[in-house]
């Protein structure tokens, strides 16, 4: 890292709010833009933080909800209420980030479940196109966040989420039955 | 090699060429775009001076390298992007699926160094490893190519595990021989007594007493001998079983033991356990089953079937045409229903008993937080949930066994009814019906048998699978080819080491760190900087991915990793105790130390007068995990442990760290005389105690931040200094207490 470099972040630092203080971000004290690159920047009261990531606080049960906006070195710019609070330009720019940082296809249908020696061989439609993926059994690689979803993660560390089990029919259901 | 030139189509890679200018040096796929749409036909092609993208045979974007600065990957939830930057902002080069994350990690490193005009340097040497059969890419670090291993393979691994006791089941084999030719005289021996004896609707035959009297006495002898021989044969089984069963967990022990701690720590322990303890068992009962069985009830039918059929063809049909119908049909309905409901089954085990472990390992948290009444309803449910998949498994099995004893039953009926026309018909005797009614309950065992063998067998192969799948796993770190046992000296060299758990995620960046021989060296830094990463590259938990780690010049891989740990002593926070004697503990590491040297070590760690006191000295027993003594006890163990090793690399993990400052100051003691002439590595983030350090490195990301002894870094004033004033602030008592005193 260059001298250059970390004055810049320690400038940036600099503008972060105390550790333990939770700031809000809001229409009015923020303003987000999307870079020519495809990043996003994110000015807060007048300060601007390039190359800022969308975080999900509950990725599952509440995804609009406690958006943290967090620099490249991992600290909270500040905290996002509910997208709905923003405009809808602003909000959608904020949701195509997100949608860069957290890629977890929808199965929409389960072809073909093959299990051998410790691992899962699965063939499904996504709404992402279709993917033929293997889990390995054992630990923690298929689990329930909340009631009825499922996220299977598989040997490289994609993740392909199942959002209600309920509405897969008795066919996809006996097949990936066992392994929920 | 990792493939990082993934092979164009002729028209695409001119089309790259095109563009690029040049041959297209490296091509990975970039299969995933900005809005989630998964390509499969889209690559990122490199050339000398410029990348570009191809989709579908298209450049889509097209940028020289030098145009941008400091790429590199970034992993995000289940994808990964390689980024750069220039003056006006960052940009994102390409998008891929996790698949290729690994792969992105040196794509990264080759863009940034052709941005900085530096020769690009890979250093993964290790191939992709592909299936030998079809050339698969294999997944993990499996073994077992899931394409080319099925069913058959299941059959092998099993005939493999029970060929080891060849010697019992072959004698067994001919024991079996012997019972099957006893059983097969019976029916021979009734078949004259009804005849000759006992048949007084034949008028022409004199009832002989003595045919019956020898008839009797041979039925007798048959069922003396035969049971006799069941006897020897039933000892020799039950000494074959827990041998096979032995065997095997051993196998199974040995290779988690071998297997890295990256593989390890991805398991549940509850898993791993009813690995080695049920599954094996599983597996030994059908291989018992199948060597035993399967000789006596194989011959038993194949002699009886051809003896019913030299009797009567049309008899013998109705015996035997059942067998094979119902023994498909079970099969059938086992793939179906039956192994679906019993995989789930074994799953649930598994599940309740994880569960079980973890709980019970926090039981003290459960207890500290009032949590009893929590835990008991989340195992209630786990065992309602398995005992219900076991009443659905084992109520639909048992559906089926009757049903199939029906239709047997059903076709000895019609048997009686068919030989009793005959007999009518005067075309057979009644000894002929008795003969052949005795055959046909002879094979009633082995049909019964062979029909439930599809369940057992998919209930081994399932346990075999499940076994497999820890013995085909590669262990990642492995004594290299010519391994060189060496006496260290303690001389610890890193050089440009770069190291991550995931190789697109370095933890530990570019360190060089020169250390000598009996040096003591203070690791600092925040948590998550890198200094437990550092100790496990040097207790060669894990590889390094470029650079070198040497021990006295030697590249830590080319070293015997037995005679590499049995040199290094570690201490850590959470000392582990095994169940044993606190003898058997301190000599845990160097088995053949004499009573002298543990008394000796136990001093020097101020443990002996403590362990005298105890009523039963240095047999106390220590229980699971050492819970009967005090964290500062087992800390002195542990001390005492690894200074019986005498080692040459001392590694010191926040070693006093939850000690008081009485047990603190003892143990400081002990530890002054363990690290006396041995190179240490410590970690403490109670800084006041590494003074001692002869120097201290302060890491900061996963980077050397700043090397010096306590002053020289106190004088530079830089994060060290800035960590010593935060805890100094934090120590000092607040000025309302400082008041009130």
């Amino acid at each position: 890292m260059t001298e250059e470099e970390k004055q810049k972040i320690k400038e940036e630092e600099s503008h972060l709010p105390e550790s333990t203080a939770v700031r809000m971000l809001t229409p009015e004290n923020s303003r987000f833009e999307e870079t020519e690159g495809g990043m996003l920047n994110v000015t807060v009261d007048g300060y601007v933080f390039e190359r800022v990531q969308v975080h999900a606080s509950f990725p599952h049960s509440s995804p609009r909800r406690y958006i943290s906006i967090r620099t490249k070195s991992n600290k909270e710019v500040g905290l996002i209420d509910s997208l709905d609070n923003f405009s809808r330009e602003q909000s959608e720019l904020l949701i195509r980030q997100m949608k860069i940082r957290y890629f977890s296809p929808n199965i929409t249908k389960i072809i073909n479940v093959k299990d051998e020696s410790g691992y899962i061989h699965m063939a499904v439609q996504t709404d992402c196109g279709e993917c033929r993926f293997t889990v390995r059994g054992g630990g923690g690689n298929v689990i329930n966040p909340t009631e009825n979803r499922y996220i299977i993660t598989d040997v490289d560390g994609n993740r392909f989420i199942i959002p209600d089990v309920t509405k897969l029919s008795p066919k996809e259901y006996r097949m990936i039955d066992i392994y929920l | 090699m990792m493939e990082l030139n993934f092979p164009l189509r002729p028209k695409e890679n001119e089309t790259a060429e095109k563009v690029l200018g040049g041959p297209v040096e490296y091509c990975v796929p970039c299969d995933l775009d900005m809005n989630q749409k998964m390509l499969k036909n889209s690559y990122l092609v490199i050339g000398k001076n410029r990348y570009a993208i191809l989709n579908d045979g298209e450049v889509t974007e097209s940028r020289d390298i030098g145009q941008f600065r400091d790429y590199q990957v970034t992993p995000n939830v289940g994808n990964v992007i390689i980024e750069a930057r220039d003056d006006s902002g960052s940009l994102i080069v390409c998008r891929a699926t996790m698949k290729h994350a690994p792969r992105y990690g040196y794509i990264a490193q080759i863009l940034d160094a052709k941005s900085k005009n530096l020769k690009e340097h890979i250093f993964n040497d290790e191939p992709e490893r592909r299936c030998s059969k079809c050339g698969r890419l294999l997944v993990g670090r499996s073994r077992v190519c899931p394409n080319c291993s099925g069913r058959r393979t299941a059959f092998k691994k099993i005939f493999r595990i029970g060929s080891k006791q060849i010697g019992i089941v072959a004698v067994a084999t001919v024991l079996a021989f012997a019972v099957t030719a006893i059983s097969l005289i019976t029916p021979k021996i009734q078949r004259i007594m009804t005849d000759k004896c006992l048949d007084t609707t034949n008028q022409f035959i004199d009832p002989d007493i003595n045919v019956f009297i020898w008839c009797i006495i041979g039925l007798a002898s048959c069922t003396v001998v035969s049971r006799m021989i069941e006897l020897i044969r039933g000892r020799m089984v039950s000494a074959m079983a827990p041998r096979i069963a032995a065997d095997l967990r051993d196998t199974v022990y040995r290779r988690i033991q071998e297997l890295s701690l990256r593989f390890l720590t991805s398991q549940r322990a509850g898993d791993v356990m009813n690995r080695i303890t049920s599954d094996t068992d599983r597996i030994c009962n059908f291989i018992q089953d199948l060597f035993l069985q399967l000789v006596h009830h194989g011959i038993l039918l194949l002699f009886v079937s051809g003896l019913l059929f030299m009797t009567d063809w049309r008899m013998a049909l109705f015996v035997l045409l059942p067998t094979p119908i119902m023994a498909y049909a079970q099969m059938k309905i086992w793939r179906k229903v039956l192994h679906r409901l019993f995989r789930k089954q074994f799953r649930l085990d598994d599940k309740t008993n994880s569960y079980l472990h973890d709980t019970l390992g926090g039981i003290r948290v459960v207890k500290a937080f009032g949590r009893e009444k929590r835990e008991i309803d989340r195992f209630d449910a786990h065992c309602k949930a398995f005992a219900d998949a076991s009443i659905k498994s084992e109520w639909t099995w048992s559906m089926l066994i009757p049903v199939s004893n029906f239709i047997i039953s059903l076709s000895r009926v019609m048997l009686v009814y068919l030989g009793a026309s005959m007999i009518l018909e005067g075309t057979l005797t009644p000894g002929a019906l008795t003969e052949f009614q005795s055959y046909a309950a002879l094979i009633s065992g082995p049909v019964s048998w062979i029909m439930g063998l599809p369940r057992r067998f998919a209930d081994a192969s399932m346990s075999v699978d499940r076994i497999y799948s820890v013995i085909d796993e590669e262990p990642e770190i492995t004594n290299s080819k010519e391994p060189v046992a060496v006496s260290i000296q303690g001389d610890v060299e890193f050089e440009n080491v770069t190291f991550g758990y995931n190789s697109y995620e370095p933890v530990l960046k570019n360190i060089n760190l020169s250390v000598k021989k009996g040096e003591m060296i203070g690791l600092v830094g925040h948590s998550g900087a890198g200094k437990s990463t550092l100790i496990n590259l040097i207790c060669r938990f894990y590889d390094v991915n470029d650079g070198t780690l040497s021990i006295d010049g030697i590249d830590i891989r080319k070293i015997d990793m037995q005679s590499l740990h049995s040199q290094i002593g570690v201490v850590l926070q959470e000392t582990f105790l095994f169940t044993g004697t606190i003898f058997d503990n301190i000599r845990y590491a160097r088995p053949n130390a004499t009573v002298q040297e543990v008394i000796a070590a136990a001093k020097a760690a101020n443990a002996h007068d403590f362990i005298v006191s105890y009523p039963d000295g240095y047999d106390t027993w220590v229980n699971e995990n050492g819970n009967n003594f005090s964290g500062g006890e087992r800390q002195r163990l542990a001390i005492a442990r690894a200074i019986l090793v005498n080692p040459r690399i001392l590694i010191l993990d926040e070693a006093t760290s939850s000690l008081d400052i009485d047990t603190e100051t003892l143990i400081q003691e002990a530890l002054g005389r363990l690290i006396k002439g041995r190179t240490t590595f410590a970690i403490a983030h109670r800084l006041s105690t590494l003074r001692n350090a002869d120097r201290l490195v302060v890491f900061e990301k996963g980077e050397i931040a700043e090397i010096g002894t306590h002053r020289e870094l106190m004088e530079k004033k830089g994060i060290y200094y800035g960590l010593i004033m935060a805890q100094r602030q934090m120590s000092r008592p607040k000025e309302n207490v400082a008041v009130a005193r």
